[in-house]
Formats: structure tokens, sequence, C-alpha cells
């Protein structure tokens, strides 16, 4: 075949441009360490690339929004323990009031220190987190949540903040401060004793128990003795529930409908004790109360005693309340912890599978480039072959 | 023998006419379009003497170019091509430039959405929702830098398509003035030179549109383009023209400049053919996609937006400000008819533009396939057209047949989005009402979604009690009975409640604003899952995946251009390599030409010595 020679050196020329278009690409894939460089490259891998640094993105953005929550969620685990100790404090002080050998005056200073516990669990139930946000507030973390007049009221609402954890996990970062300090049932949770105002004898009401919840109906009851050493109890329309002999040598329990209630001590005639469904009463309450037995003076008898005792109780359930929040708190970081760890994988994973679709194999794009280079090598060791082969050069 | 001095002369005259041949050969070797020339030699009559002929020489018959007709078609068809995909792989490589540069949408949007999860992290910080707006600042920035790149491609088409036009015109002009001079000299021998440059304009031309070439009786050639439309009629050059486009005057489309016929359409191969290709085929749709990705977008977020309230207990506003579709009236139009064009429905909506004419008696939508697609409605404002996500609504005066208006729904949406709140404040990250269940409820009825459903209703923030008589019927704030349906939401005061569970006689549930509420961040929680959020195509793409989608599509357009460029390359090159085996210079075989001449020259230069030898030894005989 004839052949052109202008044409023969375009060609060659033409050859040494696109090794040379081939070595810039393979220079500019080792510069970047991608094999993608524009959507070109590989359109399917460049729109999973997109797909995937975004499933990237999300799960960084997850673990931040773990971290933020962790602790948020610190900060309320601390203030409860706090609270925790307040209470601890107090229940030592109730117990070590109502000890028969204490007088008015060291009653008085007991009271004394609950008043400033009472201040202390205040201030602790107001407090605010790095952000200058109140902790227990709810939704309404901009307006002071716990309000002292007379009684403590509660301004904030039932709204608890979520965080996003992971795809479709979402988590509570708080809880708000009416079901922690406010919403706290009386007496066992079930049911509350209380002694009437004039009763005579020295019976105390103490520990009670439910033993059969089946058989508890939720109503209001009245005990009555009856005789020091008889009672019958009689429901709210007065009907006659139950009734036997008291005994405080076989633990003085009174029991009906389920339920059970210890006395001790004797009773006079008429005395009477309600049993009634608990209510909610706040922890700031039951502190009032307990300081209002202890600055009343020439008290210490079974009227204080049964009074504290119904306190103390409610102060458990306070106590309980606390208890509770700190664990379901533990339990949320955990499964905060448990999703960072998936995230983590995740982030892995994903990263993984980016840097399979878009990142350049080294090896490879080397042993590339060398082909490449010596593809343009040979091109031009070509072209000067052929310019000096020309039957002008020997017509001398 | 005084015809051997003849002979002689003859030789050297053949000789002389291939030596300057062979040098214009070598002249020509690197001239674009040369044809190589030969030489055609016959003997010349022979003088009869007797029983027997001599020769009396050479005579020089033709000087001719190496030429294929065949070969060169093939050549110009693959010019054609080769223009056509040289341009077009350009354009598309600076589309795909555009989107692997620093300006990528999806780090934008996931910057943009964890700073949403920031302020969900942090509802009350200032700094917080700070950052949100300038993230959403920047978000806005990139969908309008994106859209704005893809404009200025768009602006460096038209003028491309102006100056190629342009070059078109003076190649056609420069055609029929070769083909002027190549009828006027035909008559005295082949003009080759001339023809050479005749075909390098066709060739040129083919790699700037598409045509095709006739070859008439006299000589010249006849070019057309398109459906047959003449560039170049024997002597005559017809030019083509830009015009603005009948809906939108900023744009130019390619014209007959005689009639003023649209050609655009009907244009293939070459640079305009790829121009006008790459416009319609690959940058209309991105910038399509690109803007439906900001509607959805937009759409979405001011949704959720608008169901929570700000720091100053006021319902969320619109977040993000986005063009919506935009409608243009033909420059034909003769009636006084007006149209609206909104969206209907973000999930219908596809990436294409569409054209509503009216033929005198109905209006009739066309997607940009000319396909007709069906409408719902009566084009009122009450009831208006619905199609593809769409609705439009005819206004104005009555319309002329053969009205017609184009609709495209999401072209500008991406240049024009911004943010439209500045104060941090504003932004709604507290849900907008609260549904509680009462304390005393003895039935399993619990508050599921609860969502405004109009913000404007006045009593929206008045609380409300929804009170059951029985399992089945309730009343709302003491008003009358109403049948509870399970699954269907109850809907007062603008709000929209869907009851969980089942309701008991007496149980009651209360709606009330959710005041006060600077630490709810259940909204933002909601704006943050916007990220992930099916918006698109029947709920199926997400904001993001949609940008995805819009790297896919210009990505695999890029690649296929590369790999037409590549093709078309290679078509070209064999084309030229064979038409320039019949039409080439070879610098050797004229070498060996040169040699052949010289000593052709040199041995008729030896006859005419011989021929005087002759003639001396006979006057020396005579001289005794």
């Amino acid at each position: 075949m004839r052949v052109s020679t202008s044409w023969m050196q375009q060609q060659s020329v033409n050859t040494m441009m696109e090794r040379q278009g081939d070595l810039s690409d393979i220079q500019t894939q080792m510069g970047t360490g991608k094999r993608i460089n524009q959507p070109s490259d590989d359109p399917v891998g460049a729109a999973r690339a997109v797909e995937l640094t975004h499933l990237g993105a999300d799960t960084t953005q997850y673990q931040r929004n773990i971290t933020s929550a962790n602790a948020r969620l610190g900060l309320e685990d601390q203030t409860l323990s706090s609270v925790s100790d307040v209470l601890d404090r107090v229940r030592t002080l109730t117990l070590q009031g109502m000890n028969a050998t204490q007088t008015d005056e060291s009653r008085a200073d007991i009271a004394a220190e609950l008043v400033q516990l009472r201040g202390q669990l205040l201030g602790i139930a107001n407090s605010k987190d790095s952000q200058g946000d109140y902790l227990f507030a709810g939704n309404r973390t901009g307006a002071q949540p716990f309000i002292s007049q007379g009684s403590v009221s509660y301004a904030g609402d039932q709204g608890q903040r979520m965080v996003a954890a992971g795809p479709g996990l979402q988590v509570a970062t708080g809880d708000p401060g009416s079901t922690i300090f406010m919403d706290i049932p009386t007496g066992n949770g079930t049911f509350a004793v209380g002694a009437a105002a004039g009763n005579t004898g020295s019976a105390v009401a103490g520990a009670t128990s439910v033993v059969d919840a089946t058989a508890w109906n939720g109503g209001s009851y009245q005990v009555t003795f009856t005789a020091p050493d008889a009672y019958e109890v009689r429901d709210g329309g007065g009907a006659l529930v139950a009734s036997g002999s008291y005994d405080t040598q076989k633990g003085g329990m009174v029991a009906f409908n389920g339920v059970q209630v210890a006395f001790s001590g004797t009773p006079a005639a008429g005395d009477s004790f309600s049993v009634a469904p608990s209510s909610k009463q706040s922890v700031f309450d039951t502190l009032d109360g307990i300081i209002a037995n202890f600055t009343q003076t020439n008290t210490g008898g079974p009227g204080m005693q049964n009074a504290l005792n119904g306190q103390l109780s409610n102060l458990d359930q306070a106590v309980g309340s606390v208890t509770r929040a700190r664990a379901s708190v533990g339990a949320r970081m955990n499964a905060l912890d448990q999703q960072g760890s998936l995230n983590d994988d995740l982030t892995l994973q994903y990263q993984t599978a980016l840097s399979d679709t878009q990142d350049l194999n080294y090896y490879d794009a080397v042993s590339k480039l060398s082909l490449q280079s010596s593809a343009l090598q040979a091109a031009q060791l070509t072209f000067s072959k052929l310019q000096n082969m020309s039957l002008f050069d020997y017509l001398k | 023998m005084a015809d051997l001095l003849s002979t002689g002369v003859s030789g050297l005259l053949a000789a002389q006419v291939g030596l300057s041949t062979t040098g214009h050969n070598v002249s020509n070797a690197n001239t674009d379009g040369y044809s190589r020339q030969q030489v055609t030699f016959a003997a010349r009559v022979p003088q009869a003497e007797g029983r027997y002929y001599v020769g009396t020489g050479v005579d020089t018959q033709a000087v001719q170019r190496a030429y294929s007709q065949y070969l060169n078609s093939a050549l110009w068809s693959a010019s054609s091509s080769k223009g056509r995909a040289d341009a077009y792989q350009a354009l598309t490589d600076q589309l795909n430039n555009q989107l692997s540069g620093s300006s990528n949408l999806q780090s934008s949007l996931d910057t943009f959405f964890g700073a949403v999860q920031d302020v969900a992290n942090a509802p009350s910080d200032a700094s917080a929702r700070g950052v949100l707006l300038a993230r959403a600042g920047a978000l806005a920035s990139t969908f309008r830098s994106l859209s704005g790149q893809f404009g200025s491609l768009d602006g460096q088409v038209q003028r491309q398509l102006t100056d190629t036009v342009a070059s078109i015109n003076s190649d056609s002009a420069a055609i029929a003035k070769l083909n002027e001079r190549i009828r006027a000299s035909t008559g005295s021998g082949e003009p080759s030179d001339l023809l050479d440059q005749r075909d390098a304009l066709i060739k040129k031309l083919c790699g700037e549109v598409g045509i095709s070439v006739a070859k008439q009786n006299d000589g010249t050639l006849s070019v057309f383009v398109g459906n047959g439309q003449a560039l170049v009629s024997g002597t005559q050059s017809y030019e083509l023209g830009t015009a603005p486009n009948t809906y939108d005057a900023t744009r130019l489309e390619v014209v007959d400049k005689g009639t003023g016929a649209v050609l655009s359409g009907r244009i293939g191969g070459g640079t305009l053919g790829a121009l006008l290709d790459f416009r319609s085929n690959v940058l209309d749709p991105a910038q399509n996609q690109l803007g439906r990705a900001a509607l959805a977008m937009a759409d979405a977020f001011n949704a959720q937006h608008a169901q929570g309230v700000d720091l100053n207990g006021q319902l969320g506003g619109t977040f993000f400000n986005v063009a919506g579709p935009a409608v243009q009236a033909a420059s034909s139009n003769a009636g006084s008819a007006t149209l609206s064009a909104g969206i209907d429905d973000i999930g219908a909506l596809g990436s294409q533009d569409y054209v509503l004419s009216f033929d005198g008696s109905a209006w009739n939508l066309k997607d940009g396939s000319g396909a007709t697609v069906a409408m719902t409605g009566t084009g009122t404002a009450a009831d208006p057209f619905k199609a593809g996500g769409l609705s439009f609504v005819v206004g104005g005066g009555a319309a002329s047949a053969g009205d017609s208006f184009r609709i495209q729904p999401s072209r500008n949406a991406a240049g024009s989005i911004n943010v439209a709140i500045t104060d941090p404040n504003k932004i709604a990250a507290a849900s907008a009402l609260l549904g509680s269940a009462a304390g005393t409820n003895t039935g399993s009825g619990s508050v599921g979604a609860l969502s405004v459903a109009d913000g404007s209703d006045a009593n929206l923030f008045t609380a409300s009690s929804i009170v059951f008589s029985s399992p089945t019927s309730y009343s709302i704030d003491g008003g009358p009975a109403q049948t509870f349906t399970p699954g269907t939401p109850i809907v007062h005061n603008g709000w929209s409640l869907t009851l969980d569970g089942a309701p008991a006689a007496g149980d009651s549930f209360g709606i009330k604003a959710n005041a006060n509420a600077r630490g709810d961040n259940a909204n933002a929680l909601k704006l943050g899952a916007v990220a992930n959020l099916g918006v698109l195509d029947g709920g199926a793409t997400s904001v993001g995946r949609a940008y995805g989608q819009l790297v896919g599509q210009v990505g695999s357009a890029g690649s296929l251009a590369d790999d037409a460029a590549t093709t078309q390359t290679a078509v070209y090159n064999q084309a030229m390599a064979a038409q320039q085996s019949v039409s080439g210079v070879n610098m050797d075989e004229e070498a060996a030409n040169l040699v052949r001449y010289q000593q052709a020259y040199q041995a008729s230069a030896q006859v005419i010595t011989a021929a005087n030898t002759v003639f001396n030894a006979l006057l020396g005989a005579f001289r005794g």
C-alpha cells in the first residue's frame, strides 16, 4: 500500500499525542490518588461515590449527636447523683430526728439542716446545662422550672428532648423535672396510711405491703380500733370489709383486700387510721412535711411518729424515683454507646466501599505508568527513525 | 533524420513536465487537501515509411490528480462525524469538570443537614442556629453556582453557535466562488488545484455541519444541509443565520437566513450538530435535574419548617425561597390568553419541559419529545389543568388557535434558591402543638401524628379538647357529635390529628400550643430527617439521590462522548489513511520520479547530441 509521507508523520505525531494524553491521565490519577476524577471516568462509580460520601457524612453526624447526647446525659446523671446524696442525708436526719431521745431543741437543729438541704435540692432541680438551659424543665428550658412560693410549683412541661443516634434510632437526652421531683406517689406507691388527728392511743402505723395486687381495688378505707385489741375495716360507704383482733405479739397485722399494715403500740378504742390509694406529692412537699413535724414543739409522740412514718415512705418513693431515672439514663447511655460502635463499624464499611469505588490502585497505576511511558518512548523512537529514512538522503 | 532532433526535443519537454509535476508534488507534500498529480504520456503518431513506421517521440497527454470520489466521500462523512464527536466531547468534558470541582452539592447538603442536627442537639443555642443559617446560605449558593456554571456553558454554546454559523457561511461563499472558477476552467483540462481547494473546503464544512453534496454536470458541487436546505447551489451560496427562540428571546436557534425557517432540530453532524445536540440533550436536562433537586429541597424543607414554631412562638415561615415553574409565551401568540403554572405535586414532577398549545377549541399539553400528555381539570383557578405534578391556570383574554406557551418546571429553580430568613430565632425547631391523652382515660387511644394542616387558621393555637362519648363518637370543645373512624385524621382549628389505639367512652384528649418550649427539638429532628426523605419520583428519590442521578447522567453522557470521540477519530484516521494512500504524496516515490525524469531529460539531451553528431558527420562528409 502506498503511504503518504506527511500522513505517516501526522500519524506518528498523533500516536505520541495519545500516549502523552494517557500519561497525563495517569499522572492526574496518581496525583489525586483517585481513579474517578470526574463523573465521566466512571458514571456509575461517581454516583455511588456521592451516595457513599453522603452515608458517611450521615454517620459522622450521628456520632456528633451521640457525643452531644452523652454529655447531656452525663450531666443529668451527675446531677441526679447529687440529688441522691441530698435525699440520703435527709433520710438519715429524719431517722435521727424520729429517735425518742431527741428533744425539741435538737429536732429544731435537725430541721434547720433540713431547710438547708431543701434549698440545696431546689438549687439542683433548677440547675442549668452548659448552654444555660434548665436541665429539668422539659422543653421549657428558658424559664426556671421549680418555683418556691410556700410550696414548690413546676413551670416546665413534660417534653423530652430526643437525639438522632442512628437511622431510625432516637434516644431521649433528658427527663422532665415533673417525673423526677413532682409526681412522686405517696405511701408505698399503691396506698398510704394516715393516722386520724384525734387518736389518743399510742398505735403507730409501720410497714405496709401489698400481698395480693389482684385483690386490691384501689378504694379508700378506714381502719378503726374498736378496742385496744380489736379492729374493723370499713370502706368509704361505711360497709364493713374486715375485722379481727389486734395483737402486737403476733406482729400487729391488719390485713384486708390483699394489703396489710403492721401496727405497733397500743391503740385507744376509737382510734382510726385511713388507708387510701397513693396520690402524687412532690419531694419538696415531703421535705416540708418532715421539717414541719420537727419544728413543732412538745412532740415526739405517736402523732409525730405516724406522720414521719408516712413522710419517710414518701421520701423512699422519691429516692426510688431518682434511682429509676438514673438507671434509665444509664440504659440510654449504654444504647448510645452501642449505637456509637455500630456507627463506627458503618463508617469503616462506608469508607472501605468508597475507597474501593473511587480510589486508585497504585500498583496497577504504577505498572500502567511504566507501560505508557515505554509506549511513548517507542512512538518517539519510531518517529525519529522514520525521519532519517528518505531516498533523498541517498541522492547526493 | 531531422526527426531525431524533434523526437529528442519531445522527450526533453516531457521530462520537463514530469520534473515540474514532481517538484509541485514535493512542494505541496504538506498542503492540506492536496492530491498528488501524475503526468500521463503517450507516444506520438508514428511516421509511415513505406513498409514500416518510425516513432516520432512522446506527447504529454495530461497532468491529473490521483483522486477517488468514493474515498473522498468516505473522508467527508468521517470528518462530519469526527467534528461532531470532538465538539460534543469537549462540551461534556467541561460539564463533567464542573461537577467534579469544589462546588460539590452533596457535601454542601451533608454539611447543611449536619448543622440542622446540631440545632436539634442544642435547640436554644444561638450559635448552632447561626451556623445553620450560614450553612443554608452556603447550600443555596452551591446550587446557584452550579446553575451559574451550567448557564455560562450555555452562553458558551450560544457564542460557538454564532461563530460556527459565520464560519459555515464564509465556507459556503468560498465554495460557490470556487464553483464559478472551476466551471470557467473546465474546458481546458482538469483544474486539479482548484478542485483540491474545493474538496478541502467541503471537508472543513463537513466538520462544521452535516451536509450532503451533489455533483452537477457543469463541474460545480451543490451542498445541502438538514432536509435539503441548499447552502451552495452552483455559483450561488445561501446563508444560515441565528434567531431568538420563539419562547425564549435569549436563546438562539439556527435558521435559514432567507426564509427564517428554524433548522435547529434538523441539523445533525459537525460542530453545529454537536452544539445543538449537547444543548438540548445534555445541558438542558442537567439544568432541569439540578433545578428539580433545588425545588425538592426547598419544598420538603419549607413544608416541615412550617410544622414547627420558632423561638418567638411563631409558626415557621418560608425557609428557602425558590422560583417556581417558568412560563414563556410564544412570540407568535395572537390571542391575549395568559398562563400561570405552579407545582401541584413535587413527587410527580419530572425533569422535562412542556408546551401547552391551543388548537382553537381545546388546550393540549406536549412534552419535550412532542408526545401528548393527558391533563385533568378545566384550566380555571378553581379547577386547574393538572399533569406531571404541575397545575396550569389559563387566564387573561381569549386565546387564538395556534397560541402556545412553554413551561419549564425547574429550569430556573437552582439559580434562584436563597435563604428566606436571616434571624436565627426564626428557625422553627420546636413542634407547634402538643397533644396529650387525659390521665383518667381508660381506653388505649393515644395521640399519633399531630400536624399543622392550615397555618393561617387564627384559632390554631387555641387549646381544644376532644371528648369521646362512645368508642365511635366524639365531640370537639363541646361541639356536635362526630363519628370516629380509626386511622382517619381529626381536623379542627387548622390542625390535623390521628388517634392511635381505641379510645373508650369518657376519654378525652387535649391539644394546645407548645408554648415557651425553647428546648424542644422535635421539629428540628424532623427537619434533619428531610435529608433522606423521599421527595421526588413518588417518594423514591431524596434530594441527595437526585444529585447522584445528575452526576450519573452527566457522567454517562461524558463517558459516551469520550467513547464516540475515540471511535470517530479511529474511523476518520482510517478514512484519511485510505484517501491518502491514493492522493497523498510519498517522498520516496517523488525522489524516484525525480531521478527517473532527470535521467529521461539527460537521455533526451543525449539524443539531441546524437542528432547533432550525426548531422555534423554528414556535413563533414561534404566538406571532404
